[in-house]
């Protein structure tokens, strides 16, 4: 380590709420408001030095290697590590605070804020470990510490049993790493992560591992570590059941820890550059998650297990964005999503109390014409413009704003999908607008438009400055072309979601006037029932693992009895 | 005379099927300390009956090799799915320190030294003694050391909880503390396709954990009042775990496992 000031707070970085863990259990374990003050003060000064260390690398520009005498241990400071830093370090501020009220009448006080400093230690050390040793311990670690801040309230066996839950899928997820780092280390020999990619960008294709390019293999395990730590379908089950924990706590693993798979894949963004068939099968994982997470938050009644389904649906849209090789977006989402997604957890609380007092769920029209009688002259736009609008402005919108920022963009497919996607999303909320009476539509679909063009704009400034940041030297570009597929799949897949999307608006213009709903649910009843039955109960996946651990249980039981307990 | 030190060497430095007899000597022991203390004590000495098996050992062929690293490997997995069942600590903490010395016969396979064997050891040694001993104390608390049947241990006992809690995540290769690094170690002797028959092991002993911890700290406590570790035996016994961890830390991560 130089002696370089920079330096020094760098490494102070992720030490200091370790040193403040430490004093809260020597000296403040039965002093709750000192460790509460303690805790938040040593927070704030992290995200302090974080937000001026990030500054620092804006002003000079050069990442740097700190590390901390010995060979492993070391941290690496990109920007990368930089913009997670401040992330993360500005989630954990806003719970600690949170946490001091929330959490003041809870037995074990002190005790939450240690761990609370613990779990930002570690996720510091994560996002910014420069040698693979301290990558997994660091990403081992998270398991553990989430755990037992899951399971703070121990009186409740219900908190022990989904804290459980979420451990195993943690440690399941851990495997693939371990294989990947193994491999890493024996192929590049070396345990550093700088030296092993720039080793990687020499000679990308030099090794193989029965008979596959090792980097194929590494991705692919990577990911599938990534898809246990942002719960990607198969791999979810834990997620929304995390809510049993205290509110600060699901606040920060739905804002942060969950968050943990873009990160990887980020860090590994020099891996998968060489492993464009586990960008492919990112992208599916990804589009699978989003569709089922978005799927099983509709049907939720519980404003905190719909959040959890809201983040596994937003998780399978930051794996999806990885998947197209987007990846600086994929840090951005995480980063947008978190700030959003606490401060939906943090007001969940206040909102079902408004709610408990105050319904507000706004008036049908029926009801107010039927049941209240106020006379209305709800009006719709013309549909013909409405489809017109709801298909042409967004891709007007997407397109210029992307001709502006980066007009080279459009020969990136990754960029294409997400225009589409973009487009597709745009085009909902346009629709939903239309669907709305009011008595001046143009006034309502105006605003929507507006709105629709300051989000879209902003999103592709950001997304671009955001991906020249992360990715200086058309490092961003060849993640894109990794993620290319060959022209007539990719044609055949943009065609293929065309049609479903444009059936889709179809289907729902139509629905009413054709009394659709009508024919169709008669003769669909049957299936209607079994996938709301099977989305009521989570796919039985949880069921489906419950029942296999039972099984495996009862089997080791049996081989015990059987060698007498020796 | 080397067959036979070989055979014994099983025994001490736990296989399957010698493992059970591993097992049983430790279950015989009276008392904690007479549990821990074997626990310590057997695996130095079947490393030591192995080094002086040694021509024997050396002679034999690769495929032989190849044959007692499986039956290394099908132990540690044996023993760590075993393990997943057992609520009483004291068998649970014979378990996880068999499945996790087993892995030893890896490292004397590849090569490594007779001091850094012996140093991986105890890694899973003194975790699992540990145990033992404050397993003697719950049991001499509430009658026996079940996890489980009364739940909410760690609301009544919460020092002696937390070192338990503690002393079971050093046995299942948590980091900071050795095994993680001994692991890792274990790790970098083997070649990849190996690596694949190591890792159902880490998984075992992360779901052993959890049901371990669930059984130790989760739900309400019913039975009647018992006095907790006093302050003396808890400082002692958390002491032991920090320096436990600070060796893995700065001793083995940073030189033994790295080199």
């Amino acid at each position: 380590m130089s002696g370089n000031p920079m330096d020094v707070l760098a490494v102070a970085i992720p030490f200091l709420p370790v040193l403040s863990a430490v004093v809260i259990f020597l000296f403040a374990r039965h002093r709750r408001s000192a460790s509460a003050r303690t805790s938040v003060g040593v927070t704030f000064l992290v995200f302090v030095l974080a937000l001026a260390e990030l500054g620092g690398y804006l002003v000079s520009g050069t990442p740097q290697d700190v590390t901390i005498g010995v060979d492993w241990g070391s941290l690496w400071i990109d920007p990368l590590s930089l913009i997670m830093w401040a992330f993360v370090s500005g989630i954990s501020l806003l719970v600690h605070i949170y946490s001091v009220r929330y959490m003041v009448e809870e037995p074990g006080y002190p005790r939450f804020f240690a761990l609370l400093d613990l779990m930002t230690a570690t996720i510091l050390f994560m996002v910014s470990a420069a040698d693979l040793l301290t990558l997994l311990a660091a990403w081992f670690l998270v398991g553990v510490l989430l755990y037992f801040l899951l399971g703070h309230d121990t009186d409740r066996p219900a908190a022990g049993r989904y804290a459980f839950w979420t451990q195993i899928t943690y440690r399941f997820g851990d495997l693939p790493l371990w294989m990947a780092a193994a491999l890493l280390g024996e192929t590049y020999h070396s345990l550093s992560l700088p030296v092993i990619f720039s080793r990687i960008q020499m000679a990308p294709a030099v090794h193989t591992l029965w008979g596959i390019p090792v980097l194929e293999v590494v991705g692919f395990l990577v990911a599938l570590a990534a898809f246990a730590r942002s719960a990607q379908f198969l791999l979810h089950g834990w997620l929304p059941y995390t809510m049993d924990g205290p509110t600060p706590v699901s606040a920060l693993m739905h804002a942060g820890i969950v968050n943990a798979g873009g990160f990887l894949f980020n860090r590994f963004a020099p891996v998968f550059e060489h492993a464009g068939d586990v960008l492919h099968l990112a992208f599916l994982v990804g589009l699978v998650t989003a569709i089922t997470g978005s799927a099983l938050m509709l049907i939720q009644n519980d404003v905190k297990r719909s959040l959890g389904y809201s983040t596994m649906g937003q998780m399978g849209f930051m794996v999806m964005e990885c998947g197209v090789g987007a990846f600086p977006l994929a840090v951005f989402h995480l980063i947008a999503h978190g700030f959003f997604k606490a401060s939906l957890f943090l007001s969940a609380g206040n909102v079902i109390g408004d709610a408990r007092r105050q319904d507000g769920v706004p008036a049908d029209p029926v009801y107010t014409s039927v049941v209240e009688r106020r006379p209305r002259r709800p009006s719709r736009l013309p549909w013909m413009v409405a489809a017109a609008l709801t298909i042409l402005v967004p891709i007007t919108v997407l397109a210029l704003s992307h001709f502006f920022v980066a007009a080279h963009a459009f020969y990136e497919q990754g960029v294409l999908i997400l225009l589409f996607f973009g487009w597709v999303t745009g085009a909902q909320a346009l629709f939903a607008a239309h669907k709305m009476t009011r008595t001046n539509p143009w006034r309502l679909m105006g605003g929507i438009l507006v709105s629709f063009v300051l989000i879209v704009v902003g999103y592709t400034l950001i997304s671009h400055y955001f991906g020249n940041f992360l990715y200086p030297g058309g490092r961003g570009e060849r993640l894109y072309k990794a993620a290319s597929l060959g022209s007539f799949p990719f044609a055949a897949l943009m065609l293929v979601l065309a049609l479903l999307f444009v059936g889709g608006w179809a289907l729902t213009f139509f629905a009413d006037t054709l009394d659709l709903w009508g024919s169709l649910g008669a003769r669909w009843r049957g299936t209607y029932l079994v996938l709301y039955a099977s989305l009521s109960r989570e796919l039985y996946i949880n069921d489906l693992y419950a029942r296999l651990s039972q099984i495996l249980i009862s089997a080791s039981r049996r081989l015990n009895i059987w060698l007498r307990w020796c | 005379m080397n067959l036979v030190l070989f055979l014994l060497s099983g025994v001490f430095l736990p296989l399957f099927p010698l493992s059970w007899l591993f097992n049983r000597l430790v279950a015989s022991a009276p008392g904690g300390w007479a549990k821990a203390l074997s626990i310590l004590v057997l695996p130095q000495l079947g490393v030591l009956l192995l080094w002086a098996s040694g021509p024997w050992f050396s002679g034999i062929s690769n495929p032989w090799h190849g044959l007692v690293a499986a039956l290394a490997l099908c132990t540690a997995i044996l023993y760590a799915f075993r393990a997943i069942s057992v609520r009483e600590i004291t068998i649970w903490a014979r378990f996880m320190a068999t499945s996790g010395l087993a892995l030893a016969w890896l490292q004397v396979l590849a090569g490594v030294s007779v001091a850094q064997v012996q140093l991986s050891l105890l890694a899973w040694s003194i975790p699992g003694a540990l145990l033992c001993l404050w397993a003697g104390e719950l049991a001499r608390r509430m009658g026996g050391a079940y996890i489980g049947l009364s739940g909410g241990v760690a609301r009544v006992l919460p020092r002696l909880s937390a070192l338990l809690a503690t002393g079971a995540l050093a046995a299942t290769a948590t980091p900071v503390f050795p095994g993680f690094f001994a692991l890792l170690k274990t790790m970098g002797t083997l070649p990849a396709g190996w690596i694949l028959f190591l890792l159902p092991v880490l998984f075992l002993w992360g779901w052993s954990i959890g049901r371990f911890l669930q059984d130790l700290l989760f739900g309400v406590y019913r039975g009647t009042a018992v006095e907790d570790l006093g302050t003396a035996g808890t400082w002692a016994g958390a002491l032991v775990l920090v320096v436990f961890a600070i060796t893995g830390l700065f001793f083995w991560g940073a030189t033994w496992t790295v080199s």
